[in-house]
Order: C-alpha cells, then structure tokens, then sequence
C-alpha cells in the first residue's frame, strides 16, 4: 500500500506501484480535473503538485509520492472561493475548449506560490511546458499577471487553502 | 481587477439528460417534429420548443443545439435566444441536447456542428425561438394578472409591470395551456442588450476549475477501459498476433480482434495500455506500404504537368494574356499533411444493456455517434442514447468518429461497458490528416498593378471524399456496405463529371478581381485516410495565394496594401478590411529588426486582414505581433471574436512555424509533442484584434482567423531576409 495525502486527506493505494500518479488520481480516486493530452511529459495538461512542486503526473510513478502531499486542481479552492487565478481566468474569459486549463492553473499557482510577482518573461517560462492547443496563451499570460497584481488583495484565499 | 460574482447557477451544467417525461417537439411553425424531444422533464416544467425549459422557480435550461469545442458556440447560441427571450445567458442553466431533428444545423440540414456556420446558421432560428416563447409568457402574464400587455415589460426573466417584477416562471402553468406564437416580432439591433455586450462565456468557471466534464471523464459502475493497437499503415489487414503473454498481464480481462486492429481491455487504463504495448502483432503490406514523402511530393509533380487534370473553372482567354501583361510570375507551393492534435485524444465510453445503448462522447455530431453504435451493435437508433459532452478540442477531428466504432465493437464482443482512449501516439500515427498540397500558380499584371490572368492547379489529395465515406455508415446505419461504396463512388464519379470537390481548392482564386481564371486539379489518392481540419482548403490555399499577391505587388513596384485594395473593387467587404488594416499599418512602427508582412483572405462568409510583425534571429523566425482586422458581420460576443481570432493565429503559427508529417514506408512518423510541435506560450506573439462594426447577419469565426497567417509571417520572412520560403512549415535556408 502506497500512502500519501491528496488534497490534504490521506489516502492509500494498492495499485501497481508503477502506475502514473495521474491514472491513480483519475480512476481510482475519481478525480477527473486532471487531463491526459500526450502521456510524455510534454503537454502539461496532467500538471498537479507534489509538495508544492509543479510535477508532470503522467510519468511520475505512484510511489514516488509516498507520503508526499499531492494537490490537484479539486483542491486548489473551493467554488465559492476561488483562488485569485481562477478569478482572474474567469474575468478575461481565458478557456477555449479548457481542457488544458486544469494544468495551466496549476503550473501558474506553483509559479506564483515562490514567486508573486513575476515578470511576463517568468510567466512564460514557467508555462512552457503546457501546451494550449486552443491558443490561448494571449489570455493566459495576462491572467497570470492579473493575478499576481491581486496578489495582496486575496491574501486571505490563499492563506486559507495552505492551511488545508 | 473587476470580479463578477460568480454563482453555482453560472457553472454551465453537463449533466447527462436522461429518461424522465416524455416531450414533443416543436417546429419553429408549431407543427411537432417526429419523436420526443430528448428532454427530461422537471417537475412543473414547461417546454414551449425544443430548446428551452422554463421551471416555476424561474430556472431557464437552453438545449444547446450545437457542439462545444472551444469555439464559444455555448455563448454564442444561449445569446441568441436570451436577447429575444429577454433572459441573460449567463443565468441559464445549459445543457447539450441529446438526438433529435429538431438540433438539426439549419445551415446543413443535420445535427453535426462545423464550417464556422453555427451563429451564422441559428441566427434567425434561435432568436424567433425567444421572441415567440417571450410572446407566450406575456399572454400567459396578461391572463394571469388581468393587466394588459401594454402595461408590461421585460427584464432578464422577468415582467415588469410598474414598480411589480413578476419572474417568467410563475407563468408557465397558463402559458402551457396557450398556443404559442410562430412570428413573434424581432427586435431591432439598436435595441439589443446581450448581443454585441462585452461578457465572459458562460462555460468560463467550469472550465477554470476543473469541473467540466469532457468524453474522457466519464467513469460508469463495471467500467473497463480499452486500448486498441493499430497497424501502422492506414489500410494495411492483421496478419497475426499472440494474446497468450498478453492475457495473463494483471488486470486484462479480454483480447480481441476487431476491424481496426487488437483490443486489450482491462479493469484500469494503464493495465491495458502496457499490455497493449506489449503486444505482438503482424500485419499486410498494401500499396500504402511503399509510399514515402518524397515519392508522395514527386507523383504531385508529376500530376501538375499531366493531362488528367479536371479544370473546374476556365473563364475568359488565360492563355491569351501572358503576352500583354508586364509582369508574369509564376510560383510552385508546398504544404505538408497535418494533425489537428486536438489535447484531448478521442475517446468514447458505450454502454449496451439488453436491446438499449448509450455512448458518451464529445463529437461534432451527435446523430453520427448515434448512427454508428446502432450499425455496430444492431441496435436501433431510436434505442441509443447520445449523452454529448464537451469537447476538448475539435478543429475538424471529431467530425469522423471510428473511435465510437471501436468501442461499440468492444462492448459488443466483451459484453462490458467500455471507455476506449487513444494515446496521444494513436492520435497523430493514427489519425485523419489534412492532406499535402503541390500548388503551382501563374498570374499576370499589367502596368498599372491590375491582375489580368490567374492560373492555379493543386495536386493532392480530395478531402470530402474520405470524409463523407466515414460519416455515410453514420448518417445512415441501415446502409450496407456495398451501398457506402456505391453511393461515395457515385459521388467521387458526380464530382469527375462536374466539378472538383470544393473543399480541396476552396480560396485559391475568388478574392481578386482577374478577369481571366484557370483552376485545375488533380486527385492524387496515396491512402492517407483525410479529413477537414481547421479552415479545410483555405488552411493551404491561402498561403499560396497571399504569397503570390505579395510577389506580384512587389514585381509591380507596389504597396502589398495599394496593390491589394485596387485588386478587390469588386469584393467591398475585404476591401474594406484590407484598407483598416492598411492603416493600422501606418502607425505600426516595428522595432529595428523587426519587419511586417501582410495578408488577407476571404473564408466562411468572413474577411480578415493581417499584419504579422517578425523577426529573424540566429536563423530563427520569431512572431512578435499580430494585428487582426476581422468583419465577421454583427459579432454576437465580440470577446470570442477576438478569443476566436487569436486561436486560429496561434493554430496556423504551429502550421506555420511547426506542422508537419513525414511519411515512411506508408508509416506517419510523428508521434508524440517532441517531433510533433505546436506552438508554446514562449513562442506565442501578442494579438490586437479590430472588428468592423456591421449590421449584417453573422458569419464565421472559428476558422477564418487561421488563413492569414502563415501568408503574413512568410511575406515579413521576405522582408527581413530576401528569402521567399514557398513552402509550409516555414525554414529558412
Ligand atoms: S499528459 Fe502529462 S505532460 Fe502531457
Ligand atoms: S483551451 Fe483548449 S487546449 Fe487550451
């Protein structure tokens, strides 16, 4: 058994060890914000965190996140109380298709965490790795920067989720 | 930052619609249609038509009748109605409709969603829908409320009567019993309120948090999930396998043979996709087999100087004009077979219990999903179930859905439910392609800039032809086989005899104004199974047409812009956008280095222009900005517009910058991200986009934003290195 906290509950599998983090989550957990769109590590769009790290779940063998904390875009917020991003993601009507966006939001929460107020050059790097086939990296970015900029007036969002 | 606040009411909901009271459907002349409406009737609810349901508790549920891809159609068409209906979309409650003619596309006469129409095509539809159910709640309120209807007016779901507000729903009992109106007055534009207003789409929060629910996320009691391991070589047959090793894997329950290749199925998705993986399997050689880019490119060569060619449009004397004219050029253009790599991989969960079925499937339509598991499984269609998701990506992908064909053929054969799912490997070795093209173009200019003659021909392959032999066993299940062979077969002889398939040459001479036009083609057929991708045949056409005109207005010692807008008198509308964008110009100064490049192009009833600004470093080509005039006729939601525009940039910067399959030994080469690259956030310019004002209906805007591009990016490569590159991807030698 393989035991770690998801979203801040722990939890344990018995799945094959080998099995990707994200296949675990999806069927076992039935937690279906997290996408597959190559199985590669090339996409991002299974992006979720490992102790606060922004990590390609789609090749990241369950046991590796062995008593680990692991937080997917469920646990990001709740609906009533967004985190700044999602705001910020609603507010410039950013998705297209949004199957990518779940990744997006979490390689773009990971970069704010460390880093609150990034440069449009920090954003994009940080968000190299997720590909939006629909295009909305215009959007994207400027979400991100709006995001940051709110930063100190969602203060409290983001408090109350790290303590969950 | 300003934050709407944003309710649970606004999640658009996908739920799946299941059993429930039975509703009849109503035309938009009040006669029903045959069948019930797919509609789950809510207790009290009220069902005036097809697309609504009204309940006493003022929710209003739109039946959306079109796919959702990404494209903002969900917006768009809950905007139609709401603005007649006086009930903002962003309160609804919206839902996919499931099966029924009532969907159908009005602009296609069935219920599948494409070719950028849907706003264009629902426009009238959709808001005599709202005015005549608004026209039957005032009735209802009128009877109710003993107060005459001109005492009354409306405001987001609700009648105003003085300083009373009385919500729709109250009414619906009465209104239920009233005939409903069928040509309830319109308003006039002036007067819209939702249309033309600045607001975020209605799927934006469920899609910001992970709670959307796409094909893939569908996960039923006794579930199993499938792979399928395909020949490598679209076409070729099994030869053998062996499903000893493999059916002993953990978790495999059954191994199977079906028409496209093996199926593994098993309890959990990745215990199928490493056994599938480590499968053995043989297949035939077919004529497929031998074929490589470089032959497909050298029979296209060949073709372009053959006899054979059909020559759909011949007007005026071309060949008279070659001696006159002061310039003639002439030019060979290449673009390569692409993917359209939409992020979600295809994917299909069918269900069959007894002599029912139900499959749950983002498609772009739902009645072809319908038709297939009914073929494949013998079940009538009447007694399949379509439960539409959304979609994650379609770009012209999901129009062709042998991905449902094989999961019903499992679950037939496995007596399962099964979620079938492609790898991202499956879905670019695998796939529907858009098809290479060799286009060769001769045109000539007198002395004042005018294009006297203009001579095109294509060889490559015809798109319509395989697609409409993958949608046939779908539009019509009781068809046989032989039947599907004859029926394309006759359609491939009517186009022989007639014209060539539209789609394959489609933009490649109708924008300017030559007297003189030849346009020939050639269908060279290597097997590649094609289909429509993102703008069809204007995705190619219009790079080399816009590069030609570039080439021509430099030979004439013009402007790109002067030389354009006295080529378009005759086409006022992409003048027009021509000449904005022209100005915009003026005032574009690009930093030192940076060069501009310019392209137009008429597709989907829409014309944009636009200006790309590049540079290029260390043999790199790099996009900074793009400005984008698009007249798209009223613009619904001017926001997905421009979302609509800087999608389709971004599309065809990858085909531009990126796109390209090789073919070796019949074998498509790419398969993953790494060697099969779309454009990424770090590549990604900035976009302005300027939408004309208009009064005129709507028309495209998922496509006609993509044609531009790789035109306007190869004319600044031009500028900024003297290199004129004719050939997609863009590389510079
Ligand atoms: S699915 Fe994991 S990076 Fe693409
Ligand atoms: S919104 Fe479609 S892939 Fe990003």
């Amino acid at each position: 058994m393989i035991e770690f906290k998801l979203n801040g509950e722990t939890v344990s599998t018995g799945e094959d060890p080998n099995t990707p983090l994200l296949w675990v989550i999806r069927d076992t957990f039935k937690l279906k914000g997290s996408k597959f769109g190559c199985g590669a590590g090339l996409c991002g769009a299974c992006t979720m965190h490992v102790d606060g790290v922004a990590v390609r779940t789609c090749i990241l063998p369950v046991m590796a996140v062995a008593d680990k904390n692991v937080t997917t875009i469920e646990g990001l917020s709740d609906t009533d109380d967004l985190h700044p991003l999602q705001r910020a993601w609603v507010a410039h009507s950013v998705p297209q298709c949004g199957y990518c966006q779940s990744g997006q939001i979490m390689s773009a929460a990971a970069l704010l965490d460390n880093n609150p107020s990034p440069s449009a050059a920090e954003v994009e790097s940080a968000l190299a790795g997720n590909i939006c086939r629909c295009g909305c990296y215009p959007r994207i970015k400027q979400a991100v920067l709006a995001a940051s900029d709110a930063m100190p007036q969602f203060q409290n969002a983001l408090s109350t989720r790290q303590e969950v | 930052m300003h934050i709407e606040n944003v309710s649970r009411r606004r999640f658009l909901k996908t739920t799946a619609v299941v059993g429930g009271g039975v509703v009849i459907g109503f035309s938009l002349t009040g006669c029903s249609s045959p069948g019930p409406l797919p509609i789950e009737l809510a207790e009290g609810g009220f069902v005036p038509n097809a697309f609504l349901q009204l309940l006493p508790d003022n929710t209003l549920r739109f039946y959306t009748p079109r796919d959702e891809m990404g494209q903002g159609v969900t917006t768009g068409l809950s905007t139609l109605l709401g603005e007649e209906f006086d009930f903002d979309p962003l309160d609804m409650d919206i839902r996919f409709a499931g099966v029924h003619e009532d969907y159908n596309n009005p602009g296609m006469g069935v219920q599948a969603t494409g070719g950028s129409n849907a706003t264009h095509a629902h426009f009238d539809q959709l808001r005599q829908v709202g005015a005549n159910a608004r026209a039957l709640i005032l009735a209802a309120a009128e009877h109710d409320l003993a107060i005459g209807q001109e005492q009354m007016s409306t405001d987001n779901g609700e009648i105003l009567v003085g300083s009373e507000r009385y919500p729709y729903g109250q009414f619906v009992k009465t209104a239920a019993t009233l005939t409903p109106p069928t040509e309830a007055p319109l308003k006039a534009q002036s007067a819209f309120k939702y249309i033309g207003r600045e607001s975020t789409r209605v799927d934006a929060l469920a899609k910001s948090t992970g709670t959307a629910v796409f094909g893939i996320d569908i996960d039923l009691p006794g579930m199993h999930h499938a792979v399928v391991k395909r020949s490598p070589v679209a076409g070729a047959a099994l030869q053998s396998f062996d499903a000893e090793l493999v059916k002993t894997m953990p978790g495999v329950t059954d191994v199977i043979e079906i028409g496209s290749g093996i199926a593994v199925v098993a309890e959990r998705y990745w215990q199928a996709k490493v056994a599938a993986d480590a499968l053995e399997v043989s297949w035939t050689s077919v004529p497929l087999s031998k074929v490589n880019s470089k032959t497909i490119r050298a029979d296209y060569e060949v073709a372009l100087t053959s006899n054979e060619a059909l020559v759909p449009t011949d007007e005026g004397d071309v060949d008279a004009q070659w001696n006159s004219a002061e310039h003639v050029l002439e030019a060979d253009y290449w673009t390569p077979f692409l993917s359209h790599a939409p992020l979600e991989p295809m994917n299909a969960v069918v269900r069959i219990q007894g002599n029912e079925a139900e499959v749950w499937s983002g498609t772009q339509g739902p009645v072809a999903a319908q038709g297939l598991v009914a073929r494949f499984s013998g079940i009538d269609p009447e007694r399949v179930k379509v439960h539409q998701t959304y979609l994650g990506g379609g770009f012209g992908r999901r129009g062709t859905l042998t991905h449902i064909i094989e999961a019903t053929q499992i679950a037939v054969a496995t007596g399962k439910p099964i979620h079938l799912l492609w790898s991202r490997e499956d879905d670019l070795k695998h796939g529907l392609y858009r098809p290479a093209s060799l286009m060769r173009l001769k045109a000539g200019v007198d002395a004042e800039g005018k294009i006297l003659a203009w001579d095109a021909a294509r060889a490559g392959g015809n798109i319509s032809e395989d697609t409409i032999k993958n949608m046939m066993p779908a539009l019509f299940p009781g068809l046989g086989d032989g039947m599907i062979d004859w029926t394309v077969g006759l359609a491939k002889g009517a186009l022989k005899g007639w014209v060539t398939d539209p789609s394959s040459i489609e933009g490649l001479f109708e924008d300017y104004d030559q007297v003189h036009t030849r346009i020939k083609h050639t269908t060279i057929n290597h097997g590649i199974p094609l289909t429509f991708w993102r703008s069809v045949g204007h995705s190619y056409t219009a790079f080399a047409k816009e590069s030609m005109i570039d080439e021509l207005a430099l030979a004439s010692g013009q402007d790109p812009v002067a030389f354009r807008l006295n080529n378009t008198q005759n086409k006022p509308r992409l003048q027009n956008v021509i000449r904005v964008a022209g100005e915009a110009l003026q005032g574009m100064l690009p930093k030192q280095g940076h060069y501009l490049g310019f392209a137009a192009h008429h597709s989907f009833l829409t014309d944009v222009a636009q200006i790309a600004e590049v540079s290029v470093q260390a043999g790199r080509i790099h996009v900074h900005k793009v400005l984008c005039v698009v007249d798209c006729g009223i613009a619904v939601n001017p926001d997905i517009v421009r979302a609509q525009m800087e999608g389709a940039i971004m599309f065809g910067l990858t085909a531009a910058l990126h796109g390209e399959h090789q073919i070796q030994d019949g074998e498509v080469m790419e398969s993953n991200f790494d060697n099969y690259p779309i454009l990424r956030m770090t590549e990604a310019p900035s976009v302005d986009v300027v939408i004309i004002p208009s009064t005129d209906k709507p028309t495209g805007v998922g496509e006609p934003g993509l044609p531009p591009i790789a035109p306007a990016v190869a004319n600044a490569v031009y500028r900024a290195t003297g290199q004129r590159l004719r050939s997609l991807p863009l590389r510079l030698a």
